[in-house]
């Protein structure tokens, strides 16, 4: 039954998902161009990009870059399916990073030396990230144990609750604000593919694709963003249909809190991150899981 | 039981034939006919014992004790005799009071003490049983191939050791078999010993300077650890009268205060066997020998034995607080600062070596937590581990033998020139690291064990040592994947038992992956019903049929997705000038000149370097064993 729960969010988020996420990006593109005194394109420029990629010749370096971003977007589909069923959180996080590592194949096939770095950088990434966004889970988990005496990663567990789980998990929602930079590809951690043009190396692990491979990459994009704010509003569900806009509000204030950090802070350099994302994370874990442990 | 015995004889037979026969012909009959024989019986056993949860036989024989303690000695002079040879006064000395501790305790204890249960049978056992005599013999055969590659590779006039090699492989099977059946400890320790001089001997096998050296490394610290093993059969049989494991665990779990003792200097021992800090440097030398030699050693023996003892003994772990922290934090550091360590390697023996430590950690910390389900985690890792490193030395093995280097570096290309074994190798590090492949869900129920068992210190080091297990292995795949230009095809020259061992592995994986529930079910839970009364499989039903799913995905993209001809049109990459060859990277610069493009891996030195980490380890380690076990010892007198 529970398959069949997640068979049927894999398809609503396989529409949903992009839909939402070219939404996003739309906004994302308005309120950037605002901060920066203009006007931006129109709402839906995000899509009529991605239709135009579709439409263009096929060209690539090999074949078998096209059939890896297709496994990376299905996997992504299939983590927000898991995620929005309200299935296993930490199974979404290990099928997120699963579809990671694909899309990481996909530029390293190319051989192409500026996907190459690119493809390093998207590991470092992955590496920095990793251990704050499993923290993320397990004090997820705990909070709901605090308050049911069962452990539970189910995200539809959070429904039940008489409180939302951030009211003990503070320092790691913190710490999931700092690597959701990351994630999001948002500078200053948009090591391996950014969004801006003057800080790039060429086009980090994009450089060899093109037309539909690219669309998928951009759609993949469209999708983690829908989801890592998902995770983000799962702190603040509880038992209460208000619980949802509350959510909702918690959401909107991230994502414009990430956009202004993008459009106010140049690259940094992978050590930074690196040292960055774990010290966060080890300050967090430690300190809030301990504080599971101990109370 | 008379499949048991079988199981422990049947390779020993082989191996006394293989040491006779010098005929290259009639030793690949032998190999293959021995490998078929006990592959069956384990297959056999493991089939006729599905869910048991533990059979105790009534079988005692002084034959046989005396046999051991021959054995002992025979080991003892062997070590001595090398010792003398080469110099090396540690591995004497060390000998010399094994072999007298030993003997006082035989002459003193052992005859006093009878058991009348000596064999046993329980599903962990099983599964021991089924990585050995799958995966072990798989490698036997495996062996038959590249052995004569090497062969042909040494110098002329080289000395023909392969009668030896062969002898100890199946000698080896032998002593495994004798460590997972056996419930008197006795025996349990001379199979210990046997693991520890054939592993020996096959280290310092070509002989050379680095080999021997490395061997005697490996003999002086597994001596260690089989004086700690002695230690704890005085303890046992001073404070108990008793030298059956079974009854150790059983009496341990009602009065967990008195067999601190035993229970520390068993973790010592199965420490060192399983190669954790400040021991490791023991499996790192390991691999100056020949690659199926490293296979066994990772994969299905060897440090499995260290391992298998530990997670015997975790329902102890559970109650005795001092070996059990000492177990878990050299366990989790171990894994954590190895993960750390393997990123800076370029040498793809010395990764898979330093992500098998880091592994054995994982398990190690999984048996100090000592709860049924950190138990049923240690149990898959060890099967996952077993499969995917075994297919992983050996295709490295291969590949060595056809591009001339075991270094990452080397392998660009690698996808095009050994198209199959790239593959493998690609199937085999998902195996190792990613989702939903099995050392991950494996992974995933260790994550859930160490939250239930309140492991905070536990959770961070496996948080963090995940992060890095990503890095070395994603890395290593990307550079293992690449496409470019059309470079000759080299793989065609590969021995037939060297691919037939190859898809053995690789069936086993996909077989494992799929199958872990069932295997769960089966398997895992029975025994920890037998040993807990208690079920241990904290991941739901349904996720682990999702992951399996996944498996079936990931694996029909690998083998049948990509690499296929495309029906896009091909483009040069992009290497910010007019490509010359492609193929080779190489363009038309500012000055009409030819320019190849180079990029290597990212090895990050500084931060993960060998130097520094190294060093940290191995004190804290070390600091913590001894504390621990001064602590058990101090401990003891309380007690009389």
């Amino acid at each position: 039954m529970d398959l069949f729960y997640v068979l049927v969010g894999t398809v609503v988020f396989a529409v949903g998902g992009p839909v939402l996420g070219c939404l996003l990006a739309g906004i994302d593109r308005k309120v950037t161009a605002r901060m920066q005194g203009r006007v931006g394109p129109s709402l839906l420029q995000p899509y009529y990009d991605v239709r135009k990629l579709l439409e263009k010749d096929r060209v690539a370096v090999n074949s078998s870059e096209e059939v890896y971003v297709a496994t990376a977007l299905v996997f992504t589909l299939l983590a927000g399916g898991i995620f929005f069923s309200g299935g296993n959180l930490l199974l979404c996080v290990f099928v997120v990073t699963l579809s990671a590592l694909f899309f990481i194949v996909a530029a390293w096939c190319t051989r192409s030396p500026y996907a190459e770095v690119g493809a390093s950088r998207e590991t470092l990434q992955v590496m920095a990230y990793e251990p704050m966004v499993l923290f993320m889970a397990i004090g997820y988990a705990l909070g709901i144990a605090s308050m049911t005496g069962f452990l539970s990663f189910d995200v539809r567990a959070a429904f039940y609750m008489p409180a939302p789980v951030i009211l003990s998990n503070v320092l790691v929602f913190a710490g999931l604000l700092f690597v959701l930079t990351i994630k999001l590809r948002k500078s200053p951690f948009d090591l391996s593919y950014s969004h801006h043009a003057h800080q790039e190396l060429v086009k980090g692990v994009t450089t060899e694709m093109s037309g539909r491979t690219l669309a998928m990459v951009e759609i993949i994009h469209w999708c983690e963003n829908v989801l890592f704010l998902g995770w983000v509003g799962l702190f603040f569900i509880w038992n209460s249909a208000a619980s949802i806009l509350l959510a909702l509000a918690v959401v909107a204030a991230v994502y414009f809190l990430e956009i202004w950090i993008d459009n106010n802070f140049a690259r940094v350099k992978w050590q930074a991150m690196l040292k960055g994302a774990w010290v966060v994370a080890l300050v967090a874990g430690v300190v809030n899981i301990g504080a599971f442990v101990v109370l | 039981m008379v499949l048991i015995g079988f199981l422990i004889l049947a390779p020993l037979v082989f191996a006394a034939l293989l040491l006779a026969v010098r005929n290259n012909k009639a030793r690949k009959v032998i190999v293959c006919a021995g490998a078929a024989l006990v592959a069956a019986g384990s297959l056999v056993l493991v089939c006729l014992g599905t869910g048991t949860r533990g059979i105790m036989f009534t079988f005692y024989s002084p034959v046989v004790d005396y046999v051991c303690m021959a054995l002992s000695v025979l080991i003892a002079v062997c070590i001595l005799v090398f010792g003398f040879r080469y110099r090396n006064v540690a591995s004497i000395v060390l000998a010399l009071v094994q072999v007298i501790g030993s003997l006082v305790f035989e002459i003193a204890f052992a005859h006093s003490i009878v058991i009348t249960e000596c064999l046993y049978v329980d599903s962990l056992s099983l599964v021991m049983t089924f990585i050995i005599g799958v995966v072990g013999t798989g490698i036997c055969v495996y062996a038959l191939g590249y052995m004569d590659d090497f062969q042909a590779h040494e110098p002329e006039g080289a000395p023909d050791r392969r009668p030896l090699f062969f002898a100890l492989m199946f000698a080896f099977l032998s002593a495994m078999y004798l460590i997972v059946f056996s419930n008197n400890m006795l025996w349990f320790f001379t199979g210990w010993e046997i693991t520890t001089l054939c592993s020996f001997l096959l280290i310092g096998y070509t002989r050379t300077d680095e080999a021997i050296r490395n061997a005697f490394r490996q003999i002086i610290m597994n001596l260690i650890g089989g004086i700690a093993f002695l230690v704890a059969l005085y303890a046992m049989a001073i404070t108990f009268g008793t030298l059956s494991l079974n009854e150790l665990i059983v009496v341990g779990q009602a009065y967990p205060a008195l067999v601190s003792l035993p229970v520390c200097a068993l973790a010592i021992a199965g420490i060192t066997k399983a190669a954790q800090m400040p021991f490791h440097t023991w499996l790192l030398g390991a691999m100056v020998a020949p690659t199926p030699t490293s296979a066994l050693l990772h994969s299905s023996t060897m440090v499995k034995a260290g391992v298998f003892l530990l997670v015997k003994l975790a329902p102890l772990f559970a109650v005795c607080p001092v070996p059990s922290i000492m177990t878990v934090l050299v366990g989790g550091f171990t894994f954590v600062l190895c993960s750390f360590m393997a990123i800076s390697q370029s040498n793809a023996k010395r990764v898979l070596a330093y992500s098998t430590i880091a592994n054995l950690g994982l398990i190690v910390a999984c048996a100090g937590v000592g709860t049924p389900q950190a138990v049923w985690a240690a149990v898959f890792l060890i099967l996952f581990h077993a499969i995917a490193k075994s297919l992983l030395f050996l295709c490295v093995g291969t590949a060595e033998h056809h591009i001339g280097s075991r270094d990452i570096e080397d392998m660009d290309l690698l996808f095009q020139r050994m198209p199959r074994l790239a593959r493998f190798m690609m199937f085999g590090i998902m195996v190792m690291f990613i989702a939903p492949f099995g050392m991950l869900m494996a992974k995933w129920a260790t994550l859930v064990s160490f939250i239930y068992a309140g492991q905070v210190a536990l959770i961070v080091l496996l948080a963090f040592g995940s992060a890095a297990t990503f890095m070395f292995w994603a890395k290593w795949l990307g550079k293992l994947s690449g496409i470019a230009g059309s470079p000759q095809n080299v793989e065609r020259t590969v021995h037939r038992s060297e691919w037939f061992a190859l898809w053995l592995m690789v069936a086993l994986g996909v077989a494992a992956c799929v199958a872990m529930p069932a295997i769960s079910t089966f398997y895992v839970e029975p025994y920890l019903l037998g040993v807990y009364g208690a079920f241990g499989q904290d991941i739901a039903e349904t996720n682990l049929w999702l992951a399996s799913l996944c498996s079936i995905a990931v694996i029909v993209v690998l083998f049948a997705g990509v690499g296929r001809k495309g029906t896009a049109k091909q483009a040069p990459v992009y290497l910010a000038g007019v490509s010359a060859d492609n193929g080779q990277r190489v363009f038309r610069n500012s000055l009409s000149g030819q320019t190849e493009a180079a990029s290597r891996n990212l090895y990050l030195d500084e931060l993960f370097g060998e130097g520094r980490i190294r060093r940290v380890g191995e004190a804290v380690c070390a600091l913590l064993i001894c504390v621990a076990f001064v602590g058990c010892l101090a401990g003891m007198p309380i007690l009389f």
